[in-house]
């Protein structure tokens, strides 16, 4: 894996060596004049990726050109090596939960995943069904009316339709919306049991501290390009322009804040009523130094806190720049 | 006086329980309402508003009856409904001052309150255009603001962060909070967004299956607890085994070890072991309860399966 910087955007590109499940290579997409998708690249092998990006960024966009819906207006998409524009076969090794609920409510969820083993060709459509709805624990309402369920049901009964032909490559658009948080949870650890069987999965939403429980890789889009993807702690490392802020709270702030100065990988320290905020571009080196140094200055320490290594700072540094 | 009052209130629709003898009494502030989807928690705001009435029992809303006294208590209520409810051919400005006569002001007030509450949701230029052309934060907003025009001493929000990105989310949580604080009006906040209750809200009010489950303080359920996580970029084991070779009660979790505060000796023990060993320092924080630890505890509990 090797990362890279696009100075346009403060992007950066993780590749992986093997041949890729997804691949995007400078790939547009346009509506008119307006562009949903402007010269995006980058692959992805298996495992969970987080799709993030404001409103409007074109993540629907790029999710239906992987999804095969929509042909890229220019450059090119592979699945598995294969482009998926109207190639069904490609469609044997997708699954897709879209983001609008597009499921009919007189059918029963068993029906409907039912129907959707039947359009992928299986050989057991209700040995396949039943394994589907099992995994996302609906076996007790799958003879009720989709109509019936709640909003969280309805989007549980989504990703049974789009797991039941047992596919290598998961597309999902806002996955937890309207879920509750009990249902959230057992979503998040399913998509965690999902990639470790070596699926690849793409999923796409608002709520970074969720994404950032399923797992460290993402994709940003901010405007419809690309403005980064990899790892988000690789992602941060590499921000030079923006210095690393930890929050301290330690027994004599002040004697701290005096020994800390006096090294040269801290740049700023500032005494705050709450603690001590010190700013460093060495992260590195700070976090070898600071035990030894508050031992030497006599200090204990009671809290130290990245303040800006999460992903919504990660984030807001990406989008907000 | 209780905001909300409810006893052995009670909704049947046909076999379904949605609310079963629900007994509580809340104090005004910022109030997150969680529970599973098919819990009650849109029964229970639908009583309150006095839009449907219960089988059995009785719910008030600051002293009010929701049965009897349902016009008085609109007077005080404002709310904002989860689903899209905006009619997209007006202006904000326009569909809010409508809201706000339909509320009994007279035309001029009407006109004013407008314009301060489109003001303080944020909406500026944009007020004149038609609601259709607007963006989900936007209209998140306009809901918001018709909820806020009558000058309400209660706001019931009904998933007010749906569909906003992780921006519009810090402004509408922000937003939330300021009109709980700076104008001391009591809100209740549906959400299934935990972390998001965490942050804005100073009461938990929790129901499933019909039923309470939980009713505190926030900080009831986030308090400190005597264990100190160290999270470090490697060497996790090796600390691990220098604390408890010193007499300390640790064990690894993954990049972290967790230690028992037993004194605040601890402290030292802890930044000692890791300057000896040289380990890169990530943070150092006590642990704290956490509301999801109330949904994963007891996920085998009945209702669970919805």
């Amino acid at each position: 894996m090797t990362a890279q910087v696009d100075p346009e955007v403060n992007g950066l590109q993780v590749r992986s060596e093997v041949a890729p499940a997804i691949e995007l290579v400078h790939a547009a997409r346009w509506y008119g004049n307006v562009v949903a998708v402007n010269d995006v690249s980058f692959s992805l092998g298996a495992g969970v990726t987080g799709l993030l990006g404001p409103n409007g960024a074109g993540k629907t966009t790029l999710l239906h050109m992987l999804a095969g819906f929509l042909a890229p207006s220019a450059g090119s998409v592979h699945i598995l090596g294969r482009s998926p524009h109207r190639d069904p076969s490609v469609y044997r090794q997708i699954g897709l939960v879209p983001e609008r609920e597009a499921v009919y409510p007189f059918l029963t969820g068993r029906d409907y995943v039912k129907f959707n083993a039947r359009l992928q060709g299986l050989r057991d459509p209700d040995g396949a069904a039943r394994a589907a709805i099992a995994r996302v624990g609906l076996e007790d309402s799958m003879d009720r009316q989709i109509g019936t369920y709640s909003k969280g049901m309805r989007q549980r009964v989504k990703v049974a339709g789009s797991l039941v032909h047992d596919p290598q490559v998961l597309l999902l658009d806002e996955p937890f919306n309207g879920m509750d948080p009990r249902q959230r949870i057992a979503m998040m650890d399913l998509l965690g049991v999902l990639a470790d069987e070596g699926r690849t999965i793409l999923f796409s939403s608002h709520i970074l501290e969720e994404v950032e429980r399923v797992g460290t890789e993402i994709l940003v889009v901010v405007a419809g390009r690309l403005a980064a993807s990899g790892d988000f702690r690789a992602i941060r490392a590499l921000m030079t322009d923006r210095p690393h802020n930890i929050s301290i709270r330690s027994s004599d702030d002040r004697r701290l804040a005096t020994t800390l100065m006096a090294d040269p990988a801290v740049f700023a320290v500032e005494l705050t009523p709450a603690g001590l905020c010190v700013q460093t571009a060495q992260l590195g080196a700070f976090r070898r130094l600071i035990a030894g140094a508050s031992r030497a200055a006599g200090v204990r320490l009671l809290e130290v806190t990245p303040a800006d290594e999460s992903l919504e700072s990660v984030f807001d540094y990406l989008v907000r720049r | 006086m209780a905001l909300i009052e409810a006893s052995g209130l009670t909704k049947h629709y046909g076999p379904v329980k949605a609310l079963e003898k629900l007994d509580l009494a809340v104090e005004p502030g910022i109030i997150g309402l969680v529970g599973a989807n098919g819990a009650g928690k849109s029964t229970l705001l639908k009583i309150l508003l006095g839009l449907v009435a219960p089988t059995s029992g009785t719910a008030s809303v600051l002293g009010m009856d929701s049965v009897r006294e349902t016009r008085a208590i609109r007077q005080i209520v404002g709310y904002m409904p989860e689903h899209d409810c905006l009619p997209p051919d007006v202006g904000a400005t326009e569909f809010v001052t409508h809201m706000a006569r339909i509320s009994g002001l007279p035309r001029s007030a009407a006109r004013e309150r407008t314009a301060e509450v489109l003001r303080h949701v944020g909406l500026y230029e944009e007020r004149y255009r038609q609601i259709g052309g607007y963006s989900t934060g936007m209209k998140q907003r306009v809901k918001l603001a018709q909820a806020l025009v009558h000058d309400p001493k209660l706001l019931l929000l009904d998933e007010p962060t749906n569909g906003l990105d992780p921006a519009g989310r810090d402004e509408m949580l922000d937003l939330i909070k300021r009109t709980g604080t700076e104008f001391g009006i009591a809100v209740v906040v549906a959400s299934h967004l935990l972390g998001e209750i965490e942050q804005v809200c100073t009461y938990l009010l929790a129901i499933d299956s019909g039923r309470l489950l939980q009713a505190a303080p926030i900080s009831h359920f986030t308090r400190r607890v005597p264990v100190l996580a160290v999270e470090v970029e490697e060497g996790a084991d090796r600390l691990a085994a220098a604390l408890v070779a010193k007499g300390a009660r640790a064990r690894q979790d993954g990049a972290r070890v967790l230690v028992a505060i037993e004194s605040d000796a601890l402290y030292d023990v802890v930044r000692d072991a890791v300057a000896d060993l040289a380990v890169p320092l990530v943070r150092i924080r006590q642990e704290r309860g956490r509301l999801e630890d109330l949904f994963r505890d007891d996920a085998a509990a009945p209702g669970s399966a919805q």
